[in-house]
Protein backbone atom coordinates (compact mmCIF):
# COMPACT_ATOMS: atom_id res chain seq x y z
CA UNK A 1 0.00 0.00 0.00
CA UNK A 2 2.95 2.07 0.24
CA UNK A 3 3.70 1.84 -3.24
CA UNK A 4 0.71 2.52 -4.27
CA UNK A 5 0.24 5.77 -1.86
CA UNK A 6 3.88 6.77 -3.38
CA UNK A 7 2.83 6.11 -6.68
CA UNK A 8 -0.50 7.93 -6.62
CA UNK A 9 1.09 11.18 -5.47
CA UNK A 10 4.34 10.52 -8.35
CA UNK A 11 1.11 10.36 -11.00
CA UNK A 12 -1.62 12.66 -10.92
CA UNK A 13 -3.31 13.33 -14.23
CA UNK A 14 -5.49 16.02 -14.34
CA UNK A 15 -8.68 16.73 -16.05
CA UNK A 16 -9.09 20.33 -16.57
CA UNK A 17 -12.91 21.64 -16.89
CA UNK A 18 -13.77 25.08 -17.80
CA UNK A 19 -17.20 25.73 -15.69
CA UNK A 20 -17.77 29.30 -17.48
CA UNK A 21 -14.53 31.05 -16.84
CA UNK A 22 -13.54 34.03 -18.67
CA UNK A 23 -10.61 31.86 -20.14
CA UNK A 24 -8.11 34.00 -17.97
CA UNK A 25 -7.48 30.70 -15.42
CA UNK A 26 -7.44 28.83 -18.66
CA UNK A 27 -4.14 30.13 -20.24
CA UNK A 28 -2.49 29.80 -17.37
CA UNK A 29 -3.70 26.40 -16.59
CA UNK A 30 -2.08 25.65 -19.87
CA UNK A 31 1.30 27.45 -19.48
CA UNK A 32 1.69 24.67 -16.74
CA UNK A 33 2.42 22.43 -19.62
CA UNK A 34 5.19 24.62 -21.48
CA UNK A 35 8.57 24.42 -21.22
CA UNK A 36 8.81 27.03 -18.18
CA UNK A 37 6.64 25.75 -15.45
CA UNK A 38 7.07 21.61 -17.08
CA UNK A 39 4.84 19.95 -14.98
CA UNK A 40 5.45 16.50 -16.16
CA UNK A 41 8.61 16.29 -14.49
CA UNK A 42 5.93 15.36 -11.36
CA UNK A 43 4.08 13.14 -13.58
CA UNK A 44 1.60 15.37 -14.21
CA UNK A 45 -0.57 14.17 -17.56
CA UNK A 46 -3.12 16.30 -19.23
CA UNK A 47 -5.87 13.47 -19.59
CA UNK A 48 -8.73 15.21 -21.11
CA UNK A 49 -10.86 12.46 -19.65
CA UNK A 50 -12.39 11.63 -16.62
CA UNK A 51 -12.31 8.06 -16.58
CA UNK A 52 -8.55 8.45 -16.47
CA UNK A 53 -8.07 11.43 -13.72
CA UNK A 54 -7.18 12.09 -10.53
CA UNK A 55 -7.27 15.36 -10.20
CA UNK A 56 -10.07 17.64 -11.53
CA UNK A 57 -8.86 21.50 -12.07
CA UNK A 58 -11.81 23.80 -12.11
CA UNK A 59 -12.04 27.04 -13.58
CA UNK A 60 -14.55 30.26 -13.74
CA UNK A 61 -18.17 30.33 -11.95
CA UNK A 62 -20.99 27.45 -12.05
CA UNK A 63 -23.03 28.41 -14.49
CA UNK A 64 -26.41 26.68 -14.45
CA UNK A 65 -25.82 25.23 -17.98
CA UNK A 66 -23.01 23.72 -16.70
CA UNK A 67 -24.18 22.39 -13.05
CA UNK A 68 -25.06 18.83 -14.15
CA UNK A 69 -22.22 18.37 -16.76
CA UNK A 70 -19.49 19.56 -13.72
CA UNK A 71 -21.95 16.88 -11.34
CA UNK A 72 -21.25 13.90 -14.39
CA UNK A 73 -17.39 15.03 -14.91
CA UNK A 74 -16.70 14.31 -11.10
CA UNK A 75 -18.71 11.03 -10.71
CA UNK A 76 -17.15 9.54 -13.84
CA UNK A 77 -13.95 9.76 -11.63
CA UNK A 78 -12.91 6.85 -9.87
CA UNK A 79 -11.60 6.90 -6.59
CA UNK A 80 -9.10 8.69 -4.98
CA UNK A 81 -9.79 11.76 -6.57
CA UNK A 82 -9.04 15.20 -5.90
CA UNK A 83 -11.01 18.52 -6.89
CA UNK A 84 -9.56 21.70 -7.12
CA UNK A 85 -10.77 25.23 -7.63
CA UNK A 86 -8.85 27.88 -9.77
CA UNK A 87 -9.20 31.57 -9.58
CA UNK A 88 -11.39 33.49 -7.46
CA UNK A 89 -14.45 32.75 -9.55
CA UNK A 90 -13.92 29.03 -9.21
CA UNK A 91 -13.68 29.61 -5.14
CA UNK A 92 -16.55 32.18 -4.43
CA UNK A 93 -17.87 32.99 -7.66
CA UNK A 94 -16.25 36.39 -7.18
CA UNK A 95 -17.92 38.77 -9.49
CA UNK A 96 -20.25 36.50 -11.09
CA UNK A 97 -21.42 35.08 -7.22
CA UNK A 98 -25.27 37.20 -7.65
CA UNK A 99 -25.62 36.86 -11.09
CA UNK A 100 -28.92 35.22 -12.61
CA UNK A 101 -27.46 32.53 -14.50
CA UNK A 102 -24.62 31.70 -12.25
CA UNK A 103 -24.69 29.34 -9.01
CA UNK A 104 -21.56 30.46 -7.79
CA UNK A 105 -18.56 28.40 -6.34
CA UNK A 106 -17.53 25.07 -7.59
CA UNK A 107 -18.37 23.97 -3.96
CA UNK A 108 -21.98 24.83 -4.67
CA UNK A 109 -22.05 21.59 -6.64
CA UNK A 110 -19.15 18.82 -5.67
CA UNK A 111 -16.89 18.74 -3.07
CA UNK A 112 -13.27 20.59 -2.90
CA UNK A 113 -10.16 20.20 -1.48
CA UNK A 114 -7.62 22.87 -2.65
CA UNK A 115 -9.22 26.51 -3.31
CA UNK A 116 -6.73 28.85 -5.08
CA UNK A 117 -7.01 32.11 -5.24
CA UNK A 118 -6.28 34.93 -7.89
CA UNK A 119 -7.76 36.55 -10.85
CA UNK A 120 -5.98 35.17 -12.81
CA UNK A 121 -4.25 32.56 -10.71
CA UNK A 122 -0.95 32.47 -11.45
CA UNK A 123 0.83 29.12 -12.62
CA UNK A 124 3.11 29.29 -9.44
CA UNK A 125 -0.08 29.67 -6.80
CA UNK A 126 -1.48 26.42 -9.19
CA UNK A 127 1.43 24.45 -8.91
CA UNK A 128 1.29 25.56 -4.97
CA UNK A 129 -1.95 24.35 -4.89
CA UNK A 130 -1.66 21.12 -6.89
CA UNK A 131 1.65 19.89 -4.30
CA UNK A 132 -1.31 20.78 -1.44
CA UNK A 133 -3.64 18.57 -2.73
CA UNK A 134 -1.17 15.59 -3.22
CA UNK A 135 0.24 16.63 0.81
CA UNK A 136 -3.54 16.03 1.63
CA UNK A 137 -3.57 12.79 -0.91
CA UNK A 138 -0.17 11.83 1.39
CA UNK A 139 -1.86 12.57 4.58
CA UNK A 140 -5.27 10.22 3.25
CA UNK A 141 -7.41 13.31 3.31
CA UNK A 142 -9.60 12.77 0.69
CA UNK A 143 -12.66 14.69 -0.26
CA UNK A 144 -15.35 13.09 1.82
CA UNK A 145 -17.35 10.47 -1.00
CA UNK A 146 -20.76 11.95 -0.93
CA UNK A 147 -23.50 11.32 -3.02
CA UNK A 148 -24.34 14.07 -4.75
CA UNK A 149 -27.87 15.09 -5.91
CA UNK A 150 -28.76 17.43 -7.99
CA UNK A 151 -29.70 20.91 -6.08
CA UNK A 152 -27.84 20.06 -3.27
CA UNK A 153 -25.46 22.12 -1.70
CA UNK A 154 -21.90 20.67 -0.93
CA UNK A 155 -19.92 22.33 1.75
CA UNK A 156 -17.24 21.56 2.39
CA UNK A 157 -14.97 22.44 5.90
CA UNK A 158 -11.81 23.75 4.39
CA UNK A 159 -12.06 27.82 4.05
CA UNK A 160 -10.42 29.29 1.32
CA UNK A 161 -6.96 30.71 1.98
CA UNK B 1 12.47 -12.99 -19.34
CA UNK B 2 9.07 -12.94 -18.84
CA UNK B 3 8.87 -10.94 -16.02
CA UNK B 4 12.18 -8.85 -17.56
CA UNK B 5 10.69 -7.69 -21.29
CA UNK B 6 7.66 -5.59 -19.19
CA UNK B 7 9.93 -4.24 -17.01
CA UNK B 8 12.13 -3.15 -19.53
CA UNK B 9 9.66 -1.83 -21.65
CA UNK B 10 8.62 0.11 -18.84
CA UNK B 11 12.41 1.76 -18.52
CA UNK B 12 12.13 1.65 -21.90
CA UNK B 13 9.26 4.08 -22.14
CA UNK B 14 10.21 6.03 -19.54
CA UNK B 15 13.66 6.93 -21.22
CA UNK B 16 11.18 7.71 -24.38
CA UNK B 17 9.13 10.02 -22.33
CA UNK B 18 12.33 12.11 -20.79
CA UNK B 19 13.86 12.45 -24.32
CA UNK B 20 10.79 13.47 -25.92
CA UNK B 21 10.85 16.14 -23.19
CA UNK B 22 14.70 16.85 -23.60
CA UNK B 23 14.08 17.11 -27.34
CA UNK B 24 11.24 19.62 -26.73
CA UNK B 25 13.09 21.71 -24.44
CA UNK B 26 11.77 20.48 -20.62
CA UNK B 27 13.03 18.73 -18.10
CA UNK B 28 10.64 15.39 -18.14
CA UNK B 29 9.48 12.92 -15.44
CA UNK B 30 11.93 10.62 -13.64
CA UNK B 31 12.62 7.88 -15.92
CA UNK B 32 10.78 5.45 -13.93
CA UNK B 33 7.32 7.16 -14.68
CA UNK B 34 5.60 3.96 -16.00
CA UNK B 35 5.50 2.17 -12.63
CA UNK B 36 4.47 5.17 -11.16
CA UNK B 37 1.40 5.09 -13.86
CA UNK B 38 0.56 1.64 -13.58
CA UNK B 39 0.84 0.81 -9.97
CA UNK B 40 -1.54 4.07 -9.42
CA UNK B 41 -3.94 2.78 -12.51
CA UNK B 42 -3.98 -0.75 -10.80
CA UNK B 43 -4.84 0.86 -6.91
CA UNK B 44 -7.64 3.02 -8.34
CA UNK B 45 -11.16 1.95 -7.28
CA UNK B 46 -12.97 -0.25 -9.90
CA UNK B 47 -15.42 1.20 -12.67
CA UNK B 48 -17.16 -1.43 -14.44
CA UNK B 49 -18.85 -0.22 -17.86
CA UNK B 50 -19.31 -3.53 -18.51
CA UNK B 51 -18.95 -7.35 -17.78
CA UNK B 52 -17.44 -7.99 -21.32
CA UNK B 53 -15.29 -5.13 -20.98
CA UNK B 54 -13.16 -6.70 -18.21
CA UNK B 55 -13.34 -10.36 -19.68
CA UNK B 56 -11.80 -8.09 -22.80
CA UNK B 57 -9.28 -6.10 -21.08
CA UNK B 58 -8.05 -9.43 -19.42
CA UNK B 59 -8.30 -11.93 -22.41
CA UNK B 60 -6.13 -9.17 -24.02
CA UNK B 61 -3.25 -9.11 -21.38
CA UNK B 62 -3.38 -12.97 -21.41
CA UNK B 63 -2.85 -13.05 -25.01
CA UNK B 64 -0.16 -10.96 -25.00
CA UNK B 65 1.77 -13.15 -21.95
CA UNK B 66 1.12 -15.84 -23.66
CA UNK B 67 2.87 -14.32 -26.91
CA UNK B 68 5.75 -12.91 -25.30
CA UNK B 69 6.17 -16.13 -23.01
CA UNK B 70 6.69 -18.86 -26.39
CA UNK B 71 8.93 -16.05 -27.68
CA UNK B 72 11.08 -16.23 -24.54
CA UNK B 73 11.06 -19.86 -24.58
CA UNK B 74 11.66 -19.69 -28.56
CA UNK B 75 9.05 -21.27 -29.80
CA UNK B 76 7.01 -20.45 -33.13
CA UNK B 77 7.54 -17.04 -34.46
CA UNK B 78 3.80 -17.14 -36.14
CA UNK B 79 2.07 -18.51 -33.76
CA UNK B 80 3.44 -15.52 -31.55
CA UNK B 81 2.38 -13.58 -34.20
CA UNK B 82 -1.16 -14.75 -34.13
CA UNK B 83 -1.73 -14.38 -30.33
CA UNK B 84 -0.24 -11.43 -30.47
CA UNK B 85 -2.80 -9.97 -33.16
CA UNK B 86 -5.84 -11.90 -31.26
CA UNK B 87 -4.58 -9.94 -28.03
CA UNK B 88 -4.82 -6.43 -29.96
CA UNK B 89 -8.15 -7.84 -31.47
CA UNK B 90 -9.52 -8.43 -27.74
CA UNK B 91 -8.87 -4.92 -27.04
CA UNK B 92 -10.87 -3.97 -29.82
CA UNK B 93 -13.92 -5.96 -28.91
CA UNK B 94 -13.18 -4.89 -25.25
CA UNK B 95 -13.74 -0.94 -26.36
CA UNK B 96 -16.34 -2.48 -29.05
CA UNK B 97 -18.57 -3.39 -25.85
CA UNK B 98 -18.97 0.09 -24.44
CA UNK B 99 -21.60 2.31 -25.53
CA UNK B 100 -19.38 5.73 -26.33
CA UNK B 101 -18.86 7.60 -29.72
CA UNK B 102 -15.10 7.98 -28.73
CA UNK B 103 -14.42 4.56 -28.07
CA UNK B 104 -16.21 3.90 -31.42
CA UNK B 105 -14.10 6.09 -33.12
CA UNK B 106 -10.89 4.37 -31.17
CA UNK B 107 -11.43 0.96 -32.08
CA UNK B 108 -12.54 1.20 -35.51
CA UNK B 109 -9.03 3.87 -35.80
CA UNK B 110 -7.77 0.57 -33.67
CA UNK B 111 -8.97 -2.43 -36.29
CA UNK B 112 -7.29 -0.42 -39.30
CA UNK B 113 -4.27 0.22 -37.91
CA UNK B 114 -4.20 -3.38 -37.10
CA UNK B 115 -4.90 -3.79 -41.04
CA UNK B 116 -2.02 -1.65 -41.82
CA UNK B 117 0.21 -3.26 -39.42
CA UNK B 118 -0.67 -6.54 -39.46
CA UNK B 119 0.01 -7.58 -43.01
CA UNK B 120 3.82 -6.27 -43.01
CA UNK B 121 4.38 -8.20 -39.96
CA UNK B 122 3.45 -11.31 -40.91
CA UNK B 123 5.18 -10.68 -44.38
CA UNK B 124 8.25 -10.26 -42.31
CA UNK B 125 7.39 -13.53 -40.05
CA UNK B 126 7.13 -15.28 -43.14
CA UNK B 127 10.51 -14.17 -44.91
CA UNK B 128 12.01 -14.94 -41.47
CA UNK B 129 10.73 -18.18 -42.23
CA UNK B 130 12.14 -18.71 -46.24
CA UNK B 131 15.60 -17.11 -44.85
CA UNK B 132 15.96 -19.66 -42.31
CA UNK B 133 13.47 -22.46 -43.36
CA UNK B 134 12.29 -22.63 -39.47
CA UNK B 135 9.94 -20.11 -37.85
CA UNK B 136 10.94 -21.81 -34.41
CA UNK B 137 13.38 -19.36 -32.54
CA UNK B 138 15.63 -21.52 -31.05
CA UNK B 139 16.83 -22.92 -34.03
CA UNK B 140 17.47 -19.61 -36.03
CA UNK B 141 21.00 -19.24 -34.35
CA UNK B 142 22.26 -16.49 -37.00
CA UNK B 143 22.53 -12.67 -37.36
CA UNK B 144 19.32 -12.20 -39.85
CA UNK B 145 20.59 -7.92 -39.98
CA UNK B 146 22.75 -9.11 -42.96
CA UNK B 147 19.87 -10.81 -45.38
CA UNK B 148 17.08 -9.21 -43.93
CA UNK B 149 17.90 -5.27 -43.74
CA UNK B 150 15.29 -4.22 -45.83
CA UNK B 151 12.96 -6.10 -43.62
CA UNK B 152 13.96 -4.36 -40.76
CA UNK B 153 12.99 -1.02 -42.16
CA UNK B 154 9.43 -2.65 -42.59
CA UNK B 155 9.30 -3.19 -38.87
CA UNK B 156 10.55 -0.09 -38.05
CA UNK B 157 6.94 1.26 -39.86
CA UNK B 158 4.77 -1.71 -37.51
CA UNK B 159 6.78 -0.16 -34.59
CA UNK B 160 6.24 3.69 -34.66
CA UNK B 161 2.10 2.26 -35.19
CA UNK B 162 2.34 -0.29 -31.99
CA UNK B 163 3.83 2.73 -29.94
CA UNK B 164 1.36 5.02 -30.70
CA UNK B 165 3.31 7.54 -32.05
CA UNK B 166 3.26 10.34 -34.77
CA UNK B 167 2.72 10.15 -37.30
CA UNK B 168 0.55 6.66 -37.19
CA UNK B 169 -0.99 7.81 -33.57
CA UNK B 170 -4.28 7.58 -35.36
CA UNK B 171 -6.42 5.62 -32.70
CA UNK B 172 -4.96 6.96 -29.48
CA UNK B 173 -5.08 10.65 -31.25
CA UNK B 174 -5.20 12.26 -28.03
CA UNK B 175 -6.14 15.67 -29.29
CA UNK B 176 -9.23 14.23 -31.74
CA UNK B 177 -10.52 11.18 -29.82
CA UNK B 178 -9.46 11.87 -26.57
CA UNK B 179 -7.35 8.61 -25.91
CA UNK B 180 -9.48 5.69 -28.99
CA UNK B 181 -9.84 2.38 -27.61
CA UNK B 182 -8.68 3.14 -23.94
CA UNK B 183 -11.43 5.56 -23.63
CA UNK B 184 -13.98 4.05 -21.20
CA UNK B 185 -11.49 1.85 -19.39
CA UNK B 186 -10.69 3.45 -15.83
CA UNK B 187 -8.50 2.75 -13.18
CA UNK B 188 -7.21 -1.20 -12.99
CA UNK B 189 -8.33 -2.00 -16.10
CA UNK B 190 -6.84 0.62 -17.63
CA UNK B 191 -3.67 -0.84 -16.06
CA UNK B 192 -4.49 -3.94 -17.00
CA UNK B 193 -4.44 -2.68 -20.86
CA UNK B 194 -1.90 -0.75 -19.98
CA UNK B 195 0.13 -3.61 -19.07
CA UNK B 196 -0.92 -5.91 -22.26
CA UNK B 197 0.31 -3.17 -24.27
CA UNK B 198 3.61 -3.63 -22.83
CA UNK B 199 3.69 -6.99 -23.81
CA UNK B 200 2.65 -6.26 -26.70
CA UNK B 201 5.75 -3.94 -27.17
CA UNK B 202 7.91 -6.24 -25.68
CA UNK B 203 7.12 -8.99 -28.24
CA UNK B 204 7.62 -6.41 -30.93
CA UNK B 205 11.03 -6.05 -29.98
CA UNK B 206 11.84 -9.55 -28.92
CA UNK B 207 11.65 -9.74 -33.00
CA UNK B 208 14.09 -6.64 -33.27
CA UNK B 209 16.55 -8.61 -30.53
CA UNK B 210 16.43 -11.96 -33.37
CA UNK B 211 17.74 -10.04 -35.76
CA UNK B 212 21.58 -9.85 -34.18
CA UNK B 213 22.96 -12.96 -33.10
CA UNK B 214 26.93 -13.98 -32.01
CA UNK B 215 27.80 -17.59 -30.53
CA UNK B 216 29.49 -15.21 -27.22
CA UNK B 217 26.61 -14.18 -25.31
CA UNK B 218 27.48 -10.83 -24.05
CA UNK B 219 28.14 -9.87 -27.43
CA UNK B 220 24.94 -11.07 -28.71
CA UNK B 221 22.68 -9.64 -25.94
CA UNK B 222 25.01 -5.95 -26.65
CA UNK B 223 24.19 -6.39 -30.12
CA UNK B 224 20.38 -7.05 -29.58
CA UNK B 225 20.28 -4.14 -27.00
CA UNK B 226 21.87 -1.67 -29.23
CA UNK B 227 19.19 -3.14 -32.23
CA UNK B 228 16.29 -1.74 -29.78
CA UNK B 229 17.94 1.71 -28.66
CA UNK B 230 18.22 2.29 -31.98
CA UNK B 231 14.88 1.36 -33.00
CA UNK B 232 13.55 3.26 -29.90
CA UNK B 233 15.92 6.45 -30.72
CA UNK B 234 14.78 6.21 -34.73
CA UNK B 235 11.04 6.61 -33.39
CA UNK B 236 11.17 9.36 -31.02
CA UNK B 237 13.04 11.27 -33.68
CA UNK B 238 10.38 10.33 -36.13
CA UNK B 239 7.43 11.45 -33.29
CA UNK B 240 9.04 14.80 -32.47
CA UNK B 241 9.47 15.42 -36.17
CA UNK B 242 6.04 14.98 -37.57
CA UNK B 243 2.64 15.24 -37.24
CA UNK B 244 -0.40 13.18 -37.85
CA UNK B 245 -1.47 11.73 -41.16
CA UNK B 246 -4.88 10.59 -42.18
CA UNK B 247 -6.09 7.09 -41.97
CA UNK B 248 -6.25 6.45 -45.49
CA UNK B 249 -2.36 7.83 -45.82
CA UNK B 250 -1.06 5.52 -43.21
CA UNK B 251 -2.97 2.34 -44.84
CA UNK B 252 -1.70 3.22 -48.53
CA UNK B 253 2.02 4.21 -46.62
CA UNK B 254 2.03 0.91 -44.87
CA UNK B 255 0.73 -1.50 -47.33
CA UNK B 256 2.85 -0.12 -50.25
CA UNK B 257 5.92 0.78 -49.14
CA UNK B 258 6.20 -1.72 -46.46
CA UNK B 259 5.24 -4.55 -48.57
CA UNK B 260 7.69 -3.47 -51.11
CA UNK B 261 10.79 -3.52 -48.57
CA UNK B 262 9.73 -6.98 -47.85
CA UNK B 263 9.81 -7.79 -51.55
CA UNK B 264 12.62 -6.52 -52.41
CA UNK B 265 14.27 -8.21 -49.32
CA UNK B 266 12.41 -12.07 -50.47
CA UNK B 267 14.08 -11.14 -54.24
CA UNK B 268 17.46 -10.80 -52.82
CA UNK B 269 17.19 -13.79 -50.29
CA UNK B 270 15.85 -15.87 -53.04
CA UNK B 271 18.40 -14.65 -55.50
CA UNK B 272 20.99 -15.53 -52.72
CA UNK B 273 19.53 -18.86 -52.37
CA UNK B 274 20.39 -19.50 -55.72
CA UNK B 275 23.54 -18.35 -55.36
CA UNK B 276 23.59 -15.60 -57.85
CA UNK B 277 24.69 -13.08 -55.68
Amino acid sequence: MVLADRSRVKSPWILHFDTGSCNGCDIETWALLTPIYDLERFGVVNEANPKHADLLLVTGPVTKKVEDRLRNLYSQMPEPRIVIAVGNCACTGAPFDDCYNVLGGIDRVIPVDVYIPGCAARPEAIIDGLVLGLKKWRERKFSPHVDIQPGREVVTEEASK
Amino acid sequence: MLVLGPVAIGLLLGIDRKITARMQGRVGPPIVQPFYDLVKLLAKSPMVMNNGQIVFAFSCLVLQVAALALLVFRGDLLIVFFLSGAGSVALVLGAFSARSPYSYFGSQRELLQILAYEPVLLLVILLIGFDNETFTVRNLDTSLLPSLGLALLALMIVLVIKLQKSPYDIATAHQEIVSGPYVEYSGPFLGVTKLAHWFELAVVLGIFTLFYWNPNAIVSIAGKLAIVAVAMFVTQLIDNSTSRLTRERMLTFTLVFGTLLVAINFALVYLMKQGVM
